[in-house]
């Protein structure tokens, strides 16, 4: 299964690449939205799958999932969270300043 | 001699304040003091029983960074010509330069250039020599862009700069390596271990690097043409800097090495055949030029290519002559170019052919030229300190050291042709300097001024090296044991002491020096039938060319090279960016032979997962072609989803929760901040460009999750996280190891998680913020 | 164990948090900007101090051992780095008043200052691989909220790049964390450098590490990564692209340096060769940059790749001279770029225009201005006796030991170009004819010269000063080439 979800974690940032490649600012974010689910993934492939139960301490149970990945991927998503919501305001501002959501009609020329 | 070093310097600190009574007080006549006091203080280290004498003072004694001074015969030699010449040129300046001028600047400049140049000269350590070398470098790009506001004195400031700065930095090379090699920074040790250094084999690069900085600042073919632009700066500069002093460092660098290289064999020949080159090509450049100081300059070149030639040679009577004509060559020239100063001064223009027949109006100096120019040419009479050093040189190229190389057999029967070839253009130059400026017929109406001779104290300096070059010419002894002699044996031991005589009988060196006199007097004669050669050589061929067009090119190129990547597309930049990456990791992952595949341990494959896992896919794929905003935003939703699905499945409540939450407020915020953007459009892409994003995007897919397969695979070591459940609720008091791990063992990372989190929404108030200022506006 | 070494990160953050509050009254927050940044620098003066004559100061937090919690290691290099990124700041928050409008002012400007401090402060002084993503976060999101500052049209648009690209970046750190997590089963750095040295570093590893490279060679704009960085440093306010100039790039090429002297090492020829070929062309590439733009903010901005190509050179040669060297560039070149953005800030606040086409004959004018701009492009191009020429001695020095000859050639022209792209704005902006028509009519530089002239004054004494410095940064490079000094020190086993 670990190996399922890691291709499945390539095909997220698959398509994510793919959506960053394009011109058009939705798609763009939407393409590092998909590249952090797929990160988290792999974080979560990182320690071991379903080794044992939710790393909730009962007594009586010795077997529990590995806690760190967790942490971490909590941490993740959190951060995540603040840089895309700060990128979805700082696309429609650009959007709006600039009259469009190419990105290609975006890239400026030196000395202005 | 720390202090005579840094007196200049730290009197410039003065200067500023002293420049402010300019207008009762010439600032030069301070500043007059300095050098004079610094002349006075070596000028006593001179005498038959000279012994070298060596003064260390700490800086940065951990790097092995030292004022190391050393004074031997070289250094004696130049702390004297700087300091005695440097006495002359800011005496002859106070009457130069008009109290309107930026005087304050000007010494400021100069007395910098003073601490460089005798700091250069008395350094042992290495690299405090190319501390103050490059220093030399500066004080001269600064006098040289005096007049900066011309253009032609920017140009040439800029030129000086880049190419001696050039020499200097290959020249830092040379000494480092040199450092690597030998384990000191003193070139004395260094002397000491010739043999170790001769056997490196980096010998070859070691020395060309050196060699570039001697001849760039020495100006030598092909480098020598920031000399003549140079000569935008003030007179009294041209005189000290660009032909008594600095440009005369590459030459010491040259002498300080010779003990060290004098036996390599391509020491000799890349130093004598630059040395010829520099000689005669300078020279027969020199007679076409019209603006006397464009003659100095080109004549200068030529002097020091002969110089070098000399240290080339390596012979110990080629030796003694190079020095013998540094010292010479600081006279003639010294006055000379003074002598140019008084009559642009005077007259207005420094273009020989609208002077003229100035003899008769400025007696003493056309004098003075008299002296300058036959002693520069080489005419043989006794009192002429020229003559002397000429034929010296011309005997050294007769007596040149067997050498055992093919290239070595063609050049050395070829050196006394050439050095006649060289001298007789000498002579015509310096004929058409005299000749051309004070005989002939006045055309007095052309000038701006009415000519008239120069105020005695402008005449003072250009007299008193005028008496040296006759000195020297009538007893040329007096120096000899005294002075040269040290300086010889300090660049190649033990130097015979023998009398310098003006009459050796018929030999070959008379014979050659009445060749390049009876040549070069028909070639003076009749040079205006054979001018036209200059216009098949060079023609349009020039280094200045080849100069400027580096200079033009480096600029467009770079632009243009520049322009085709940074194009500011951001898809351009993702592209390369990850194409780098796949590639690199790619190539690094297969020959470090880092994949590996391990089946066991894996967890089970159900149903439910894969159900999840097929949805997740179908998704994320479906971002790639939908072409509804609401669509692209919801679907991207489902991917979120079921990302929390699987964390459910895996055993991670605390994700599953935060995850849900966290899409639902996504999807909302991407509802609001794109519901007023302009529609997703079909994509309108070339199959290259379709083609290009889907290698791009596949190849960092799969290469991830190459890396994540072996990753994982590996079984080294426990993760260290059965630690955190045996401790979470010992010592953190939780049940729930994620939090516990969260806000306790990794609290930190919370903090800070926070912490960002508290800037994003502060950022995004501010933004918001920013719309609504505006809109008030 | 102590306390002290959370001080650098927490200092900042209570400022930041503090300010904000105080933002209305803009008066008000200048003056506490101002106290606060002193105390800051204060306080890790004295850390420093410690930390120089009793050595490392390891910090556990929450009392939890390493490794399984977060270890904060003060260690020499990253204290140094720290006390250089204060001295900045502490310029930086004199300049800022003068440089800034009130409207930036009254958007956060001081408080997201703060909090970059405090993500940088943090960046250097983590133990832990995960931690530093963390504080790399906090820094990169301070550094979108002051980029944005102002929210100019050109200013978003280069704000928008430069925030995907570093997400993208950021989000392949994670991952490239993830993958070590999963193959060493840590995220201590100690511990992984103990794990990463008893397998010998196998391909795989090798693998990420230079996956872990890239990342943190995007944030340093080495060459082929950089193409972010120039255009999106030259559009925010002169301060924000000063401090970004400083700390940045700095905090990526400190990265580069911590993981590959710290952990893996055990490829060398691999990947430390690779390191070279990077440093030549960044170089390169860099000066071509520099070359090619009239822009003179550009012209500054294009100089930090070469600048950086330098550092990484001697950690490509990775032996005590060459690393020495890369430490010393690291601080000159800190203090230096910022010197420098300062000054064309000036520059182009009193021509009023960036075009050094459009300038001429300013020294006529601003001779003070003229002057420390000369200096700068000296002690840029690492003329002796400034700082920059200690960094590239001991870097030639180290790898003409180390028998690299092209890249000291390299290096050497480079020099050579630097020197010769900044000297363009002095020689083209400055000399020249006395323009009568008014149009450089005079501004007050007041305020202006003060920051600048006492971050030049470290720069030159780091150079004419190097006996006092030198040593500590030698011991500083001994304790890097041995990484078990480092990971005894934090085991503590």
């Amino acid at each position: 299964m670990e190996i399922i979800i890691a291709i499945l974690s390539g095909v997220l940032m698959t398509t994510g690449v793919y959506n960053l490649l394009q011109k058009q600012l939705l798609r763009i974010v939407i393409g590092t939205v998909l590249l952090s689910h797929g990160a988290h993934l792999f974080i979560l492939t990182m320690g071991k799958l379903k080794t044992g139960q939710p790393p909730i301490l009962h007594d009586g149970i010795e077997n529990y999932t590995d806690p760190l990945p967790q942490a971490l991927i909590l941490t993740s998503i959190v951060i995540s969270f603040g840089i895309t919501s700060l990128l979805l305001v700082l696309a429609y501002r650009t959007a709006r300043e600039n009259n469009t959501d190419n990105m290609e009609k975006l890239r400026g020329t030196e000395n202005e | 001699m720390l202090f005579a070093v840094l007196l200049p310097l730290l009197f410039a600190i003065l200067v500023p304040m002293l420049s402010k009574w300019k207008h009762k007080i010439h600032t030069g006549i301070f500043v007059f003091f300095i050098p004079f006091l610094i002349f006075l203080y070596f000028i006593r280290f001179v005498g038959n029983d000279f012994t070298p004498v060596r003064q260390v003072y700490n800086w940065i004694p951990s790097l092995g960074i030292n004022f190391d001074f050393y004074l031997d015969g070289l250094s004696l030699l130049f702390v004297l010509l700087i300091s005695g010449i440097g006495s002359l040129v800011v005496f002859y300046s106070i009457y130069y330069l008009h109290v309107s001028e930026r005087l304050g600047s000007f010494y400021v400049y100069l007395l910098m250039f003073m601490t460089a140049m005798l700091g250069v000269v008395l350094s042992d350590n290495l690299f405090v020599l190319y501390t103050f070398w490059e220093l030399t470098s500066i004080s001269s790009f600064l006098l040289i862009g005096y007049w900066h506001y011309r253009e032609r004195s920017r140009y040439g400031a800029q030129k000086s700069m880049l190419i001696t700065v050039f020499g200097g930095l290959s020249m830092l090379g040379g000494f480092i390596l040199l450092t690597v090699i030998t384990g000191t920074t003193s070139i004395q040790e260094m002397i000491t271990q010739t043999d170790l250094i001769l056997s490196s084999d980096y010998l070859p690069l070691i020395m060309g690097l050196i060699l570039l900085g001697a001849f760039t600042k020495s100006a030598q073919f092909p480098f020598h043409i920031w000399l003549p632009d140079a000569m935008e700066a003030p007179t009294p500069v041209s005189a000290y800097l660009h032909s008594a002093t600095m440009v005369k460092a590459g030459i010491f660098l040259v002498a300080r090495f010779s003990p060290i290289f004098a036996t390599y064999e391509w020491f000799f020949i890349i130093v004598s055949i630059v040395g010829i080159a520099t000689l005669c090509w300078a020279s027969y450049m020199a007679v076409r030029q019209t603006d006397l100081k464009g003659i100095l300059a080109f004549s200068t070149i030529s002097q020091l290519g002969m110089i070098m030639a000399m240290l080339g040679f390596g012979t110990k009577a080629a030796i003694f002559a190079a020095i013998f004509h540094i010292l010479n060559h600081a006279t003639f020239k010294g006055s000379l170019f003074m002598v140019a100063g008084i009559i642009d001064h005077e007259t207005g223009t420094r273009d020989i052919r609208r002077l003229g027949g100035l003899l008769t109006v400025m007696p003493i100096t056309a004098t003075l030229a008299v002296f300058g120019t036959f002693s520069m040419a080489g005419i043989p009479l006794p009192f002429l300190n020229g003559f002397y050093s000429k034929e010296m040189f011309f005997e050294a190229t007769l007596h040149l050291n067997e050498v055992v190389n093919p290239i070595a057999n063609v050049i050395i029967p070829l050196i006394p042709y050439l050095a006649v070839f060289g001298s007789i253009f000498t002579f015509v130059y310096s004929m058409y300097f005299f000749f051309g400026v004070f005989t002939g017929p006045k055309q007095f109406d052309k000038l701006k001024i009415k000519p008239h001779e120069a105020p005695i104290g402008m005449l003072v300096s250009p007299i008193i090296l005028v008496v040296g070059v006759v000195f020297i010419g009538l007893f040329p002894n007096s120096v000899n044991g005294t002075f040269l002699i040290h300086a010889a044996e300090a660049v190649n031991n033990a130097v015979e002491i023998k009398d310098i005589h003006f009459w050796h009988g018929w030999i070959p060196p008379l014979f050659m020096s009445l060749a390049v006199v009876g040549i070069g007097a028909l070639l003076y004669l009749t040079r205006e039938k054979w001018s036209n050669v200059y216009h098949v050589l060079p023609g349009k061929m020039s280094m200045n060319k080849v100069y400027d067009g580096l200079v033009k090119n480096v600029d467009t190129f770079s632009t243009r090279l520049t322009n085709t990547y940074m194009t500011g597309s951001l898809k351009t930049y993702m592209s390369i960016i990850l194409g780098t990456i796949i590639f690199v990791t790619f190539i690094v992952m297969i020959s470090t032979n880092g994949f590996n595949m391990e089946f066991n341990n894996l967890a089970e494959v159900t149903w439910i997962e894969l159900a999840v896992v097929v949805i997740i896919i179908i998704a994320a794929l479906a971002t790639m072609f939908t072409t509804s905003k609401l669509g692209a935003i919801l679907i991207t939703g489902v991917v979120g989803y079921g990302v929390a699905t699987l964390f459910v499945i895996y055993r991670a409540p605390d994700l599953a929760l935060t995850q849900l939450v966290i899409e639902t407020v996504s999807v909302a915020l991407f509802l609001l901040c794109f519901y007023h953007l302009p529609k997703l459009e079909k994509r309108k892409e070339s199959t290259g460009s379709k083609l290009n994003n889907m290698i791009i995007s596949i190849g960092f897919g799969a290469l991830m999750t190459l890396i994540a397969i072996s990753a994982h695979s590996t079984e080294w070591f426990d993760p260290i996280s059965d630690y955190f459940i045996e401790t979470a609720y010992k010592l953190g008091g939780g049940h729930n190891v994620v939090n516990v791990i969260l806000v306790d063992m990794r609290g930190l990372d919370t903090l800070f998680e926070i912490a960002v989190l508290g800037i994003a929404a502060l950022a995004i108030f501010s933004l918001i913020k920013l719309r609504k200022d505006k809109e008030a506006e | 164990m102590s306390n002290l070494a959370v001080l650098p990160i927490i200092i900042p953050l209570i400022a930041g948090i503090i300010v904000a509050l105080f933002n209305s009254k803009v008066p008000i927050t200048r003056i506490l900007t101002k106290i606060l940044s002193i105390i800051s620098l204060a306080v890790v003066s004295y850390i420093s101090w410690l930390v120089f004559t009793e050595g490392a100061i390891i910090l556990e937090t929450g009392g939890w051992i390493a490794p399984y919690g977060i270890v904060l290691v003060a260690d020499p290099l990253a204290t140094l780095l720290v006390l250089t990124t204060n001295i900045v700041a502490v310029a930086c928050a004199f300049f800022a008043p003068h440089a800034l409008t009130l409207k930036q002012e009254q958007h956060y400007f001081y408080a997201f200052y703060f909090f970059l401090i405090s993500g940088v402060s943090g960046a250097f002084l983590t133990g832990d691989l995960f931690n530093l993503f963390v504080f790399f976060e906090v820094l990169l999101m301070a550094s979108y909220a002051l980029i944005v500052l102002g929210g100019d049209k050109v200013q978003l648009r280069e704000s928008i790049k430069y925030v995907l690209i570093n997400l993208f970046s950021s989000i392949l750190f994670v991952t490239a964390v993830a993958f070590i997590y999963g193959a060493v089963g840590t995220v201590n750095m100690a511990q992984i450098a103990e794990r990463v040295s008893e397998v010998d570093q196998d391909g795989i590893l090798t693998t990420i590490a230079i996956l872990l490279f890239f990342v943190f060679a995007t944030k340093a704009a080495l060459f082929p990564l950089y193409y972010w960085m120039p255009k999106s440093y030259i559009v925010p306010n002169p301060v924000v692209s000063a401090l970004f100039a400083a700390l940045l790039t700095k905090v990526g090429i400190y990265s580069i340096l911590r993981v590959f002297s710290l952990i893996f090492v055990h490829e060398m020829e691999l990947t430390h060769q690779f390191f070279l070929w990077i440093a030549g062309l960044s170089m390169v590439f860099g000066v071509i940059g520099a070359l090619s733009t009239n822009n003179i903010k550009l012209i500054i901005a294009y100089n930090i790749i070469p600048a950086i190509g330098f550092i990484i050179m001697g950690i490509g040669v990775l032996n005590e001279d060459a690393l020495s060297g890369s430490i010393y560039y690291l601080i000159h070149d800190m203090i230096i770029k910022t010197v420098l953005f300062l000054i064309v800030s000036v520059v182009a606040y009193v021509a009023g225009t960036s075009d050094l086409r459009k300038m001429g004959g300013l020294i006529h004018y601003y001779p003070i201005l003229g002057w420390l701009l000369f200096i700068s492009a000296f002690v840029l191009a690492g003329i002796p006796p400034f700082s920059g020429f200690i960094g590239k001695f001991l870097l030639l020095k180290g790898a003409l030991a180390a028998n690299e000859i092209a890249i000291v050639l390299v290096a050497l022209l480079s020099s050579l170009l630097i020197l010769y792209s900044v000297m363009k704005i002095f020689i083209r902006g400055f000399w020249g004819e006395k323009d009568e028509s008014g149009k450089y009519k005079m501004k007050s530089t007041k305020g202006f010269i003060a920051p600048i002239v006492f971050l030049l004054l470290f720069s030159i004494f780091l150079g004419i000063g190097a006996e006092f410095i030198y040593p500590s940064i030698e011991s500083i490079s001994s304790y890097l080439l041995d990484p078990q000094l480092y990971i005894d020190s934090v085991l503590k086993e």
